[in-house]
């Protein structure tokens, strides 16, 4: 499968890499001479140095025969003239484009079949401002991923020493009437897709997989102060830190926002009620105090510059603020900041990459997220009729190592799986899936072959 | 760096090669010529060898190969292949001196031709094959070969490629290198049959046919005859080989283009267009030289000198005349000749025009530079642009190219070889080209070359045929340091 990304940025890049680690024929253009030698030395990919707005490049780069094309630079005009060529040149590539400007989002009939044709528009900006409310919604939870429509969440909790969890083996647990649904386990690392018979260790990541009405239930049975975050700080009043402090301007809430810069600030006055906007700089460990830093619930650190994003986090953490929020968006730095003591960290690249593979996926699967540095996937799939793994119990499917279903929803109820469990045709099954074995369960989610 | 991938890579490579000696096992098995024995426990040996290690250091979680690791384990392959290929030679005795044995191996592998056998033609028939067979394999790169066949190694797979056929510019023909070097090696057999069955037509037998073919596409130059295609004396033979000759020292991803329908890339290719020219004038030369004075005949007078200025051209070594006997003018050309290569690429040595191209505009740019001080230029190929540090890396070979010449004739001089033979010996070595002058000429052999020269000069195409760089970095102390 050919698939064309437009611009080798960090989220051209990251898709490039990633979908070339699964053996599709990747090529990439890119303008600039020193990111194209880069390439050529760390993916096994194709570039074209060129534009991605010249059908020349485009056809040198084998548009007629490509099956997707991901417009990625950082530039929405470019991206978006790219999908048309695309679409005068092949009318069957599916094209992905995306785009940061909300002005543009916002005319829908732009991106229709009839204009541009772009089959999936990636914002993540928007993407990142729903992963934050998520957070605020669960409280605790550093990552929270939406399946069913948000039905279902995947939610990840750190457990601390405290936590009933801590020390048990999955199937002690499991013995009680009310069941959790532990998916995967991040340890240092790694990441493991966990039987009966391991144990929680204090430090471990783990995700659970809950109803939307059960959080509550969920988070006293784990000790977790299932307070509401009340007292949020946004530290930078960009396009994230506006859009959220919009969706948080509640006269029942006590948000603050800072910035540095007076234009901003004046800006964010205008268009906020209720929240109060501060002008300094957020590194400023007196300014911090002065407000309340320790009595805070959440920090989120959203500046332009993400190294001060994470000394902030860092510094409201010390100063007593419960949970952090910060946005990174270098992949190379994806790995240290959770060693480091950050709860949570948003990546808007990786949401981007993330947005892609779950489209890709699509058909079979409904949606994906790569958990921890994607080692894993948590993957929400349609059982289909005819796939080899409806009508037999789960212990006779024969999946690969690495694989656990996690859940199956059927109508209104979560069924917790065991061996002796029966997928029904239609059922949505939520399953944990190692990277290795990626494809392997692609597979055996598809359609078999059937004579006819 | 991973010292046990690369000494897994390195194993996996000499397996591959210990299985490739089956075919001359074949060869011996049907011309009954004595040496099956011989191959069979050179394979046992191989095969054995390399298991262990590869046993031992197998188990990988990560197959991430570095910039130097991809160097260093190119490099290793290689030596070890030259010790791997000299197995038939010293075990069935057809060459029982180690140095003279890892010469001809060496030889082999870097597809320079050059060879230390005074009677070729008293080899049994497995191991002429098994002579050219090194060529062939070495021409289109043993681990190119190898990573064609390994689809673990990814983003490594580029390193190993780019140090073992290291070009100007990279050219990667498909999205994924193992598909890149499936291609090449598909071109590459699909041209060496085309061959064997055209040398067929001429009237030579099967086995000479395949023995030839397997030399020529790599412009290794390896004959299973003393007087080498000489010995045939037929216009049409002589023909066909030259053709696969020059078709060899195309560049092959412009074979590729040929073949996928892009015949205006092909033609347009302001490298190819060059290479073109550069035969036909020396040729030319050559043929004016010659013509009246050699061969009264004008046909005579073109077919040697085409024949011998292609040969040389594209640093496979055929002959089919002996040159040394023809005026110092046309010595002097081919002796350039040496140096000049075909394109970046192919399969050929030597310097390649590509290199050439580009040193010259940037000559010239220079010299502009001169009369205009403030004019900006930027150096071109065709339509694309090509950057600054290409340049400066070619100069850089340039001058290592020199220099590691200079040397080599000096030090082969010191050891007691006349002027000629010592220049002639270095820079046919150099170039991966096969026959000198002197009393390394074509009718002659390396064989009287001192053991501490044959040294020199297998050092020397090892250096030529990996290009110099990936070799040189690794006697550098920095490579070395964490």
């Amino acid at each position: 499968m050919r698939v064309i990304i437009i611009g080798a940025g960090e989220v051209g890049y990251h898709i490039a890499q990633k979908l070339s680690d699964e053996k599709k024929d990747v090529v990439l253009i890119e303008r600039d001479p020193g990111k194209v030698r880069r390439i050529n030395e760390n993916l096994d990919v194709q570039v074209f140095q060129g534009s991605g707005t010249s059908p020349k490049t485009l056809r040198l780069a084998g548009i007629q025969d490509a099956k997707l094309l991901v417009a990625a630079t950082d530039i929405d005009e470019v991206n978006l003239l790219a999908c048309l060529l695309a679409r005068s040149l092949n009318q069957h590539t599916v094209k992905i484009a995306r785009v940061r400007s909300q002005e543009y989002i916002q005319e829908k009939s732009l991106f229709s079949k009839d204009i541009l044709g772009v089959d999936l528009i990636i914002n993540t900006q928007s993407m990142m401002v729903n992963t934050i409310l998520g957070l605020i919604d669960v409280p605790g939870a550093s990552e929270v991923i939406d399946f069913l429509g948000g039905e279902i969440k995947l939610v990840s909790f750190l457990i601390l020493n405290d936590s009933p969890l801590a020390g048990k083996k999955l199937s002690d647990f499991n013995m009680h009437k009310e069941e959790l649904l532990i998916g995967a386990i991040v340890r240092g690392h790694k990441i493991l897709i966990p039987s009966g018979n391991d144990i929680i260790h204090p430090l471990d990541l783990v995700y659970l997989v809950i109803k939307k009405s059960e959080i509550t239930q969920t988070l006293k049975r784990l000790n977790m102060k299932a307070k509401v975050t009340k007292n949020i700080i946004i530290v930078g009043a960009g396009g994230t830190g506006m859009a959220v402090a919009k969706a948080l301007d509640k006269p029942y809430l006590n948000v603050k926002i800072i910035d540095n810069d007076g234009r901003k600030c004046k800006d964010a006055n205008l268009q906020l009620k209720h929240i109060t906007v501060i002008k300094g700089d957020g590194a400023d460990r007196d300014l911090l105090r002065e407000e309340n830093i320790g009595d805070m619930d959440m920090l989120i650190a959203v500046t332009g510059d993400e190294e001060s994003n994470v000394l902030i986090s860092l510094l409201a953490k010390e100063l007593g603020t419960k949970r952090t929020i910060t946005r990174v968006s270098k992949m190379s730095y994806m790995h240290i900041v959770s060693a480091i003591g950050l709860d949570t960290v948003i990546n808007p690249r990786m949401s981007a990459v993330r947005a892609v593979l779950q489209y890709l996926r699509k058909g079979k699967i409904i949606s994906v997220a790569p958990l921890r540095e994607e080692q894993a996937e948590a993957i929400e799939a349609e059982a289909l009729e005819t796939s080899d793994i409806v009508n037999t119990p789960l212990s006779k499917v024969d999946f690969p190592p690495g694989v656990i279903v996690g859940a199956i929803v059927r109508g209104d109820e979560i069924i917790i799986p065991r061996g002796s469990t029966v997928v029904l045709p239609h059922d949505h099954l939520i399953i944990f899936a190692m990277q290795q074995v990626i494809n392997k369960l692609e597979g055996l989610l598809t359609v078999k072959l059937e004579y006819f | 760096m991973n010292f046990r991938l690369i000494f897994y890579l390195v194993a996996v490579v000499v397996i591959y090669l210990g299985l490739s000696m089956s075919l001359p096992l074949f060869v011996s098995l049907y011309y009954n010529d004595g040496s099956a024995l011989a191959i069979v426990i050179s394979m046992l040996v191989t095969c054995g060898l390399g298991g262990i290690v590869f046993f031992m250091t197998r188990g990988h979680h990560d197959y991430y190969l570095n910039h130097r690791s991809g160097m260093a384990i190119v490099t290793m392959g290689w030596i070890a292949a030259g010790l791997t290929a000299t197995l038939p030679y010293l075990i069935s005795g057809a060459i029982p001196n180690f140095t003279q044995a890892y010469f001809e191996s060496m030889s082999g592998f870097t597809t320079t031709g050059a060879s230390i056998l005074k009677n070729i033609e008293a080899l049994p028939p497995a191991m002429l094959l098994w002579r050219a067979q090194t060529q062939w394999l070495g021409g289109m790169g043993i681990i190119v070969l190898s990573i064609a066949i390994l689809p673990f190694l990814g983003i490594g797979g580029m390193q190993l490629y780019k140090a073992e056929t290291p070009s100007p510019v990279v050219d990667k023909l498909t999205p994924r290198i193992s598909s890149t070097a499936k291609v090449l090696w598909k071109i590459y057999v699909i041209m060496t049959m085309t061959q064997i069955i055209l040398l067929l037509f001429g009237g030579m037998s099967l086995y000479d046919s395949i023995c030839h073919s397997f030399t020529t596409m790599p412009t290794g130059g390896f004959s299973t005859k003393n007087a080498s295609v000489g010995h045939y004396q037929s216009i049409y033979i002589d023909f066909i080989i030259m053709m696969f000759m020059f078709l060899a020292g195309i560049n092959f991803s412009l074979h590729y283009k040929l073949i996928n329908g892009h015949p205006r890339q092909f033609f347009r290719d302001p490298e190819l267009r060059v290479y073109f020219g550069i035969t036909g004038i020396f040729i030319l030369l050559v043929f004016l030289d010659v013509y009246g004075t050699i061969y009264p005949r004008l046909l005579d007078a073109f077919r040697y000198a085409s024949f011998q200025v292609v040969s040389i051209i594209t640093t496979t070594g055929f002959a089919t005349a002996d040159y040394e006997k023809w005026p110092d003018f046309s010595q002097l050309v081919l002796f350039f000749c040496m140096f000049l290569g075909s394109m970046a690429g192919s399969t050929g040595g030597g310097i390649k025009i590509m290199r050439l191209i580009l040193l010259v505009k940037h000559c010239y740019q220079e010299i502009f530079h001169i009369i205009h001080p403030h004019a900006t230029t930027i150096v071109k190929l065709g339509n694309n642009p090509v950057s600054q540090t290409i340049i400066r890396s070619i100069w850089g070979f340039f001058l290592l190219y020199v220099a590691i010449f200079i040397i080599g004739a000096i030090a082969l001089a010191a050891l007691g070889l006349d002027v000629i033979s010592s220049l002639t010996a270095m820079a046919t070595c150099l170039g991966n080209v096969g026959p000198g002058l002197g009393s390394v000429g074509p009718m002659d052999n390396f064989a009287g070359v001192p053991i501490a020269g044959q040294w020199i000069l297998i050092f020397a195409m090892l250096l030529g045929r990996l290009e110099i760089y990936t070799i040189i970095v690794l006697l550098i102390p920095a490579f070395w340091r964490k």
